[in-house]
């Protein structure tokens, strides 16, 4: 086999920092190589480097054999190397075809106007070889991320890539989703095409890669065999010390409840019911877990509990008052803390520094406000402390909360909600797009949080996490709460057809849930299986 | 797609996920040039010393520009002795084999702009180099008065555009289009002219008259100005209506039906322009080093400049003001934070309107003496006078500054030459398109300037996100593992 790539000694220097040290990697043609690493390792500003974002400051890059100097992406594109970004550079309004060949049209009338004919067949051939499952006509903002993630992928084929780099590309996906993904880089591969992609979650880079590069502090560890290696070997050559993969045992003590939803049905923009009749409470001192596939209703139901959308009928009580109609910020300052989904949208002010980001939510509240003036230094102490407790980086309270990668903006997202001294912690997806360590972390201190007497409604796509956090576990699927189970008892297959919105067979959906307090969750449409979902 | 609302506006120059950013070549070597270059950078970057620096190229461009159409049109005209001969100097009795006659001329165009908005304060025939020929380092004119009538009409058009460009200000900042400044400016003024009319007959006299008088003024000014401001904003908040389209809308309005009033209840019948009869003297603005003919006083421009400050606080140091701020930029996250998104519009539309409903009544108050219809665009001159401060309120009061002279420089101008004032205009508007294009003077100085810090040129590449091995990461050089320390 023959190396595609060839990273030799790359070495890149930013004003006072090395993000790479003379790492090496080489990938063979054909195979599947995962760059693993934690937040800030050095992973992206490496593919930066092999895709021309980024000149690097010594070192050699090799592509196909050839030592290359690529200036600006457009060179390292000619020369078959493709990126797909975390976040995907598309134009929503046009259609798939559109996109894939934005830029490099077919062109007629001797290039005076775009063969829309030719472009179209262009790119149905091009999915239809490489098994592609896409609609060329539909509109980017009407397809769902998965599909979106494709388009990309198709887009640098178009161009003729022949080695294809994908940062992160698992964090915005379902886990179906990234089944699907995974099999499109089978495909890939098959038909002779290089795959390296970002990720800092090992159970992804163990499953889909053949070889495996592990970064930590720009430098590389090692690079191994994926079937060679185990998860533990992994995580302590990405950390540098030995990781606890599994959460401590629980042992929460349920109190009153916190929270208690009856009834609640909410519509979304377009006028859709996507959350029909739910009940549940959440109880001091226990983690309310929801599962389910993203879509079905958790995200509404979330923002109805939060106070960001008002539900359609149904009531809404926190600590013995009924909130219903209470305005977000009432909802905060009685004890509501709520990481929200989208951090990027909002979760943070991406112009504000850290230190506004701080106090979001109690910029009204002292110590930070008094008399309605705002007091800096005081918020300046407090985000100081949330980037000392998780480990933020870059440690500068000054720097814009959007100089910061994903991971660190999620570590103080949940640094400033945690540090609110909630009655009730309304958490969604709070590890996403974070390393192993911090994760770690920010498990512990939810559990700590819940072990102080909070209740903790933990909604996540991720399904070890709510099963080894929560003490209660609820599926939900097409705006429903299909079943509250026993994390404890219930399976993974079990999960996954309840998440489908089938029932397994001799499943008992009363009899799972046991603690604390089943009686108060009904299951509703019981024996009901539904097996279409609105999707997203 | 991308989930960064806000931060598009920012690196907005990267759509495609190609845009190459051209890596500066210039090698190792650490000369005195370079270092003094870099310094220059760090220097520009620097967002307050940067939008100055910008500015005063931008200033030089466009005269260099505005040199060019005014020679050109010169050129155009016919005249009968020429104002400006371009020619080459003849020492040793050399013939003259190249001589132009021009019928305007730039230099003395940009110096009655500039200096004659200024009262001429510099003495005739010096330039920067007379000390080295030899002659006198004092520049200024001898009986050069700084408060010249002329500087009363510069600061006269400042103090009014401070006020509309700081009404704007705050409603961009929270991300309103407030389009409707005229509008409330000119309602403000109306009811300010209305409201001491009726008053005067029962004010004292003398001084506390006088502050009994221009206080209702002021507040009546911003209390009509700050509820027709409110208007749009809850129509906004409450009904959903795009605030560009009522503000517009109800500029018409407010003109309309301010003629309407005047010209059929309150008119001076002694006049032939349609407006109210001139209020008493003891009711204007006290003039205040200046001569009452002058019609400026430096009590209005104080309560501009404490206002300018005031807001800056507002937006800087206060709750509201973060509420304000986060709304403008990103109303998602205003949300989430507790910022209760229909109130924040209303109100901060209010205060728009009341500040501008202010510029109105000092308009009345300071200037005319009257109720007049037919107000200047203030309100319009506000917007660019808003954005060319990147709706800062700090820089609204240099922007403000920079179009009085403009305004004032003007007048001179076409006083003191034969340029017609369509050509002035033009100048004038070449000077603020420049000024207002500081992004062109940033590729500018990139393209020419130093290896550019690395790091933020990669931010702009990368959608807006420094993933990963972000520069700023290890700034501290600790370098520490992924793992927590606990």
């Amino acid at each position: 086999m023959s190396r595609a790539v060839h990273l030799d000694g790359i070495t890149k220097r930013f004003p006072g920092v090395v993000a790479n040290d003379d790492v090496d990697l080489a990938v063979e043609r054909g195979t599947v190589h995962a760059l693993l690493g934690e937040n800030g390792a050095g992973k992206t500003t490496l593919m930066n480097v092999l895709y021309g974002l980024y000149e690097p400051t010594s070192g050699r890059v090799v592509v196909d054999g050839e030592e290359r100097e690529f200036d600006s992406p457009r060179d390292a594109i000619d020369a078959g190397v493709g990126m797909i970004h975390q976040h995907f550079m598309l134009v929503d309004p046009m259609t798939v075809a559109e996109n894939i060949t934005l830029g490099n049209e077919p062109r007629k009338w001797g290039g005076l106007t775009v063969d829309r004919e030719r472009a179209r067949r262009e790119v149905v051939d091009l999915s239809e070889r490489y098994g592609f499952d896409v609609d060329p006509d539909a509109r980017i903002e009407d397809v769902s991320v998965g599909v979106q993630q494709r388009v990309e992928i198709l887009k640098a084929l178009y161009r003729g890539a022949d080695v294809l780099v994908l940062d992160e590309p698992t964090a915005v996906l379902t886990p179906q989703e990234v089944e699907d993904l995974f099999e499109v880089f089978d495909e890939l591969t098959d038909q002779g095409k290089t795959i390296v992609f970002i990720t800092h979650k090992l159970g992804e880079a163990m499953h889909a890669a053949d070889e495996i590069t592990v970064l930590r502090d720009g430098k590389n560890v090692g690079t191994v065999e994926a079937d060679g290696t185990t998860r533990e070997e992994l995580a302590r050559m990405m950390v540098g010390r030995e990781v606890l993969l599994e959460v401590e045992a629980r042992a929460g003590e349920a109190g009153d409840p916190v929270l208690d939803v009856a009834d609640v049905s909410v519509r979304d923009e377009r006028g859709v019911t996507v959350v029909d009749g739910v009940s549940f409470d959440v109880h001091a001192g226990e983690v309310f877990g929801i599962a389910g596939v993203d879509g079905n209703g958790q995200a509404e139901l979330v923002e109805a509990i939060t106070g960001m959308r008002r539900p359609e009928s149904g009531r809404v009580r926190f600590e013995d008052e009924d909130v219903t109609d209470w305005s977000r910020r009432r909802r905060i300052d009685a004890g509501m803390a709520y990481v929200p989904e989208d951090r990027q949208e909002r979760g943070l002010v991406m112009a504000f520094d850290l230190v506004g980001n701080g106090v979001l939510g109690s910029q009204h509240t002292p110590p930070y406000a008094r008399g309605g003036r705002m007091d800096w230094a005081a918020a300046r102490e407090h985000a100081e402390s949330i980037i000392e407790e998780y480990d933020v980086r870059p440690p500068d309270p000054d720097a814009a909360a959007r100089a910061l990668s994903g991971g660190n903006q999620q570590k103080f997202v949940v640094g400033r909600e945690f540090a609110r001294d909630p009655a009730l912690l309304v958490a969604t997806h709070p590890t996403r797009g974070v390393d192993i360590g911090s994760t770690e972390f920010i498990r512990e201190r939810m559990l700590d949080l819940r072990s102080a007497g909070v209740g903790v409604l933990l909604v996540s796509s991720k399904l070890e996490e709510v099963q080894g956090l929560s003490d209660r576990l609820a599926v939900m699927h097409d705006g429903d709460l299909v079943a509250v189970v026993d994390p404890d008892s219930v399976t993974e297959e079990e999960l996954g057809l309840l998440m489908a919105g089938e029932y397994p067979e001799g499943f008992d959906p009363g009899a799972a849930a046991e603690p604390p307090d089943p009686g108060d969750v009904e299951s509703r449409r019981a024996g009901e299986a539904r097996t279409d979902g609105e999707g997203r | 797609m991308s989930g960064d609302g806000e931060d598009d506006r920012d690196d907005g120059d990267d759509r495609d996920d190609g845009v190459p950013i051209q890596p500066g070549g210039t090698g190792g070597e650490d000369s005195v040039l370079d270092r003094a270059r870099a310094a220059l950078d760090r220097l520009a970057r620097a967002s307050a010393t940067e939008r100055f620096l910008l500015s005063v190229a931008a200033l030089v461009l466009s005269i260099v520009v505005g040199t060019v159409l005014v020679l050109a049109a010169g050129r155009a005209t016919t005249c009968e002795t020429a104002a400006f001969v371009l020619t080459h100097p003849t020492p040793f009795g050399l013939p003259r084999l190249f001589s132009m006659g021009f019928c305007f001329d730039p230099v003395a165009v940009f110096d009655r702009l500039f200096f004659g908005a200024l009262g001429d304060p510099i003495k005739q025939g010096w330039g920067p180099l007379t000390p080295v020929r030899g002659g006198p380092l004092n520049p200024f004119r001898q009986g050069y008065e700084l408060l010249n009538p002329q500087m009363a009409v510069t600061l006269r058009e400042t103090t009014i555009l401070v006020f509309s460009g700081l009404a704007v200000a705050i409603a961009f900042r929270a991300g309103i289009f407030n389009i409707g400044t005229q509008g409330q400016l000119v309602l403000g003024a109306l009811g300010t002219g209305l409201s001491v009319l009726w008053a005067a007959p029962f004010a004292p006299a003398g001084i506390v008259g006088t502050v009994l008088l221009v206080t209702l003024g002021l507040a009546v000014g911003a209390v009509v100005g700050g509820i027709y401001g409110a208007i749009p904003g809850a129509l906004k908040a409450y009904a959903e209506a795009n605030e560009v389209i009522t503000t517009i809308m109800l500029n018409f309005v407010a003109t309309g039906v301010a003629f309407f009033l005047v010209a059929n209840y309150v008119r001076n019948p002694d006049s032939q322009a349609v407006e109210t009869t001139p209020v008493p003297d003891g009711a204007l603005i006290p003039p205040l080093l200046f001569e009452p003919r002058d019609d400026f006083s430096f009590v209005a421009l104080g309560l501009g400049v404490a206002l300018v400050l005031g807001v800056y606080y507002m937006l800087e140091r206060t709750a509201f003001g973060y509420d304000v701020r986060t709304s403008g930029l990103q109303p998602d996250a205003a949300e989430y934070g507790g910022v209760d998104a229909e109130r924040t519009v209303v109100y901060s539309m209010a205060l728009s309107g009341a500040i501008g409903g202010i510029g109105g009544a000092i308009y009345v108050l300071m200037i005319l003496g009257k109720f007049q219809t037919g107000v200047p665009s203030y309100g319009f001159d506000g917007i660019t006078v808003s954005i060319l401060a990147g709706n800062n309120p700090l820089g609204v009061g240099f922007a403000a500054f920079l179009f009085g002279i403009l305004k004032s420089g003007s007048t001179v101008v076409q006083f003191a030459t034969d340029v017609p004032p369509q050509l002035v205009g033009v100048l004038r508007g070449l000077i603020i398109l420049f000024v207002a294009m500081p992004e062109f003077f940033r590729l500018l100085a990139r393209g020419i300037g130093p290896t550019a810090d690395p790091e933020a040129r990669a931010v702009a590449a990368d959608g807006g996100e420094v993933d990963d091995g972000d520069a700023g990461g290890r700034s501290d050089g600790s370098g520490t593992g992924g793992g927590s320390d606990e």
